[in-house]
């Protein structure tokens, strides 16, 4: 969209009482959350990577960390001053998140260098590969509690403002480790098949992503204001609905739900938990796409007419 | 001292004066709207009626937008309560945006001009500190006010609807507008605690 287009838009949208967010998931706002997806992936796929071992998923996980970094840049108005965003670490998840993140992709590199590049730089098991370990550990978590955090603390929005947000990204990220790694054990097959590890837990953190989610809902459907409504409104029956029922519902829910059934049924390949890994990926994606565009300003008139009747 | 603002809804009636010199004194490019009023019905036809309510940035005292802000550009000065933002450290995340519960920031990455042929000797000049791609919003005029002024919008309200003053001491005509006539900021329930009251129409 033209600064022009973006101008027209932003004149119709003040005119509305109930007007919807675009800086966040709309145009250039896009790359947020392709960074909140790509950084999602990389904390689970780490975390369940080390739990099982499994050092192409490692390499993935840290892979997916500089493409979310990267995306994260590239949405800022003024990139060039991204070293700033480190300063508020009392009051600011951004700030949060970013130490996360430097942490998480710093201690990455030094726990995989002796890994990939054997030999050639200190050992695995050193004090730096041990420190590497230490701080992709905290920056992950910084990671996974940022996403949320941060739409929690945006009051204008009270549909993200739900208590529930955080553990929900947390959980997206945890799904989304685990469909990291159906994909890496596909393109890399692991001495042991995980599938019969991997088949049950993801569907585990699915229900648990599936009982967050509609918890989120129905808070805000009964406990929330006007713009919280409207928010859920336009994600089940409004301006994003189809990104929800055909990216989040059909795609990351039905189709990955079918292939666990196939291969809970026995009839399983790698191929086939790979595609289960990346359809569940596409859904987590457009989850996180549709909630953040059904945003709905509070509408600053709600007030006001209370005082007047 | 806390700087504060009263907006007398009885006596606005809406004719945009407070946004267009607020307008002409900052030199806003397009899509930034430091002031503006909202209008809105109420009612059914035949017993309709329409409501008018300018909005600013509320200069809050416990602002939101400066806690998610990162990068430390959006902060409250303690000696006057004026939030601002400073655009040589701003990194235009936006994040001060979603926080702002009454809608009064902008990011600035829409036309520089209002113009076709390009920008005004006007625009040239009063736009020239102005910076793309960051976050732009009130400032409760502080240049003119440390300079003696009123804020433009107050200045050039012809009916007289606003009032500037100082909401810490009691003796202010803000304060005592407040009290007699029962001003309310916009969304107490959510504890930011603006500094620019209404008086009920
Ligand atoms: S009105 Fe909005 S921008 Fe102004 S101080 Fe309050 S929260 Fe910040
Ligand atoms: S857009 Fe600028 S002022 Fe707003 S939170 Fe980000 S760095 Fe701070």
């Amino acid at each position: 969209m033209d600064a022009n287009a973006r101008y027209n838009q932003l004149i119709q949208d003040l005119r509305m009482e109930l007007r919807p967010q675009r800086e966040w998931g709309d145009g250039k706002g896009l790359y947020l959350v392709v960074g909140h997806f790509f950084n999602g992936l990389a904390c689970g796929a780490w975390l369940f990577s080390l739990l099982f071992g499994q050092t192409t998923g490692l390499l993935a996980a840290y892979l997916m960390g500089i493409i979310g970094g990267v995306t994260h840049l590239m949405f800022l108005g003024r990139p060039a001053r991204f070293w700033r965003m480190v300063r508020q670490q009392k009051t600011a998840w951004v700030s949060r998140g970013f130490l996360g993140l430097s942490l998480f992709l710093a201690g990455a590199t030094l726990y995989l260098a002796p890994i990939y590049l054997p030999g050639l730089l200190w050992s695995e098991g050193s004090l730096l590969s041990t420190i590497g370990y230490v701080a992709a550990m905290l920056g992950m978590i910084g990671i996974m509690g940022y996403m949320g955090f941060v739409y929690t603390a945006s009051k204008a929005v009270p549909f993200w403002n739900s208590p529930l947000h955080p553990a929900l990204y947390v959980s997206y990220s945890l799904r989304g480790g685990v469909a990291v790694l159906f994909v890496t054990s596909w393109l890399v097959p692991p001495a042991k098949d995980l599938t019969p590890i991997l088949l049950p837990l993801w569907g585990g953190i699915t229900a648990v992503v599936a009982l967050l989610f509609a918890l989120e809902i129905h808070g805000a459907l009964t406990g929330g204001n006007e713009a919280a409504r409207r928010s859920v409104h336009d994600l089940l029956a409004g301006r994003v609905s189809g990104y929800f029922y055909l990216g989040t519902l059909a795609l990351g829910l039905v189709l990955p739900a079918y292939f666990m059934y196939a291969g809970m049924s026995g009839a399983t390949t790698t191929g086939l938990m790979a595609l289960l890994g990346l359809a569940s990926a596409v859904g987590d994606f457009f989850m996180k796409f549709s909630t953040l565009r059904a945003g709905v300003f509070l509408p600053v008139w709600t007030h006001l007419s209370h005082q007047r009747r | 001292m806390r700087w504060g603002m009263v907006i007398d809804l009885k006596r606005c009636i809406a004719c945009y004066g407070c946004q267009l010199a607020c307008k002409a004194e900052h030199g806003t490019p397009p899509g930034v709207f430091f002031a503006r009023v909202l209008k809105h019905e109420e009612g059914q036809f035949p017993s309709v009626r329409q409501l008018f309510l300018p909005v600013l940035c509320n200069h809050c005292e416990e602002p939101p937008c400066v806690d998610v802000c990162p990068t430390g550009a959006s902060s409250k000065n303690d000696a006057d309560g004026i939030v601002s933002i400073d655009p040589d450290v701003c990194v235009g995340c936006r994040s001060c945006m979603m926080a702002c519960p009454y809608s009064n920031r902008y990011f600035n990455d829409k036309p520089q001009h209002y113009f076709p042929q390009g920008p005004t000797p006007f625009e040239q000049r009063r736009g020239a500190d102005h910076q793309r791609d960051v976050v732009m919003k009130c400032n409760f005029c502080k240049d003119r006010v440390a300079a003696g002024k009123e804020p433009a919008c107050v200045a050039n309200c012809v009916t007289v609807a606003r009032v500037f003053g100082d909401l810490d001491d009691p003796n202010s005509e803000v304060s005592r507008l407040i009290k007699e006539r029962g001003g309310f900021p916009l969304h107490p329930e959510l504890g930011t605690k603006p500094s620019v009251y209404y008086l009920p129409a």
